[in-house]
């Protein structure tokens, strides 16, 4: 018999590092860097251009804290979040629950709800942008068949963010239904025939069982929710570019703007790491509060 | 009775799904019926048009943009974005399935960690890097940045600790090195995930859009999705040439949804989480 040119140990620690290399050093220089650069910038000065790199303490918190701008898009980041979550959810659980109980034809509608989420968000935005005009777009024109006169969408201030949010609502809900009827596939017909034998009716049934049996899925739909809603930036870029006067801007916007735009690295960076603070605590304390609701 | 009550129930229910679906699809048979209207009529207040059709949109859309240049650059990044993410996802799932080793725990928390963190906070320093390898304005700059995919690693790992270890045991006792390993028990197992996982990343990197917008200012280099934000700046909003192009450009994403629609609900039923 050869003899083993590594001992078993040695290789047992070795095979799997080999693997991870490449894993690894891309996270290293593409992730845990620029993360750990984001601090340090956040604590400087600089326009992107000039070798100097100027140290400020935490003046750029200071700025930002004083900034109108970033409440607004602080504030707008919430809302958004507000705005579309409860309604994708619903959607997406009623469109599930609905399907489900088809005998034919599920293919088909899960095919038609789902097509928004697998479309190019630029072609969307873009598409959208154009339905919301004010004069004409087909937005106002079905409103109109109702005898409402719809605002002009994207440059009114206090209609702008719905506008975004609608769009995000219709570019995600598909995401969610197709979770729930996922979970619906997974959840035992015994335990289901069982209850409608003890008499329980339609709705006690959903509140009953249904909906806590599903409560793993909708943990997980709202922390992706949360991340995914503070990721909205195509749709802001294309569509409003954060107007009118900010009343659609939020905090990647913002960040974009400060760091493209007016090249103030440091007060991006800042923005960088307030995204980061508040999806940890967000995260934590869904987490926190999932181990006494979530029933598995 | 309880028959005649069960078909009206389920007749009702068709109508309500037929009716929001109807809905859903508004911005789709919008974006197609304007592409196909001349300039005069664009405003016309009509979700559907049946007036004559006017494929010059889409002459025009072929013919004064270099559309074929942007889908070919949406193609490669789509493609070799994904492949890279694929390999180095197989090869650390791998890593983390069938090995055991001080800190796979914790490394493998790392990688779970790194999908709940939004890309826009490391967004300004990972653009100084890539700015400082001289790769701007290239496509290594906007594939290498995200090669490392927790979603891929997340997933294949998953699947990878479903596959009975007693396979991979008879195999390595006889004489099966760790690349036959990987080869003919996890990967040959691994055939519809690969699938759902290659489909579901493909999709969203051949529509990704914030950074390519930023790695990316030559419009010669420009994937789909940033390319008719050029020509919509260029051509003062000619919204028919416009819808002709984003028409175009959900060709191939529809293609691939129609063929691999099974891979993208399989990915669903089985690890509940997107790219």
């Amino acid at each position: 018999m050869k003899k083993p040119i590594l001992g078993y140990r040695r290789k047992m620690l070795l095979l799997p590092l080999f693997f991870l290399i490449p894993a690894l050093l891309l996270y290293a220089v593409f992730f845990v860097y620029p993360f750990l650069f984001t601090f340090l910038l956040s604590f400087q000065q600089w326009d992107m251009i000039s070798p100097e790199r100027t140290f400020v303490g935490l003046e750029n918190y200071a700025v930002l804290l004083d900034d109108e701008v970033f409440w607004k898009s602080m504030r707008n980041t919430l809302l958004y979040l507000l705005m579309t979550m409860p309604i994708s959810i619903a959607l997406g659980l009623g469109l599930a629950l609905l399907m489900e109980s088809l005998m034919r034809g599920r293919v088909v509608y899960r095919f038609l709800f789902y097509l928004p989420v697998v479309s190019p968000i630029a072609v969307i935005a873009i598409v959208w942008s154009l339905m919301y005009d004010d004069q004409r777009g087909i937005v106002n024109s079905l409103l109109m068949l109702f005898g409402i006169d719809g605002p002009n969408w994207l440059s009114d201030t206090s209609s702008s963010l719905w506008a975004v949010a609608i769009v995000g609502i219709w570019k995600g809900f598909g995401y969610e239904m197709l979770l729930y009827v996922s979970g619906l596939k997974s959840i035992d017909k015994g335990l289901y025939e069982a209850a409608s034998i003890d008499g329980a009716g339609r709705w006690r049934r959903l509140v009953h069982i249904i909906l806590p049996l599903l409560s793993p899925i909708t943990l997980f739909i709202v922390i992706m929710g949360i991340i995914s809603s503070f990721q909205n930036f195509a749709l802001i870029k294309i569509m409003t570019g954060g107007g009118p006067n900010n009343s659609s801007n939020v905090l990647v916007y913002q960040l974009y703007q400060e760091a493209f735009q007016f090249f103030s690295i440091g007060k991006a960076a800042a923005i960088s790491v307030i995204l980061f603070a508040i999806i940890l605590l967000i995260t934590t304390v869904q987490l926190r509060l999932s181990r006494s609701t979530v029933h598995y | 009775m309880e028959r005649l009550w069960k078909l009206t129930e389920e007749t009702g229910k068709h109508v309500l799904l037929i009716g929001l679906g109807l809905l859903t699809m508004i911005p789709i048979i919008w974006m197609i019926s304007i592409s196909l209207r001349s300039e005069q009529y664009v405003f016309s207040g009509h979700l559907v048009w049946t007036g004559p059709l006017h494929w010059e949109n889409y002459v025009k859309a072929l013919t004064e943009v270099p559309f074929f240049r942007w889908l070919g650059n949406s193609l490669r990044i789509g493609v070799i974005q994904t492949l890279g993410q694929v390999f180095i996802g197989v090869c650390a799932a791998f890593a983390f399935a069938y090995y055991r080793f001080p800190g796979r725990d914790i490394l493998f928390l790392f990688v779970l960690m790194t999908m709940m963190i939004p890309m826009q906070v490391t967004l300004v320093p990972t653009y100084l890097i890539v700015n400082q390898l001289d790769a701007l304005n290239t496509l290594t700059g906007v594939i290498v940045p995200h090669l490392a995919s927790g979603f891929a690693i997340f997933l294949l790992r998953q699947s990878f600790i479903s596959i009975p270890r007693e396979l991979a045991e008879a195999a390595a006792i006889d004489g099966a090195g760790a690349f036959r390993l990987l080869w003919t028990v996890y990967i040959r197992m691994s055939g519809t995930i690969l699938w759902t996982l290659g489909v579901i990343a493909f999709l969203s990197n051949f529509n990704e859009f914030n950074w390519p917008l930023l790695v990316l200012t030559d419009p010669e280099l420009m994937p789909l999705p940033l390319a008719f934000q050029y020509f919509r700046t260029e051509t003062q909003m000619d919204w028919g040439a416009t819808m002709a192009i984003a028409t175009l450009s959900m060709v191939p994403v529809l293609i691939l949804y129609l063929v691999a629609q099974r891979y993208i609900v399989d990915g669903f039923a089985q690890s509940g989480l997107k790219g």
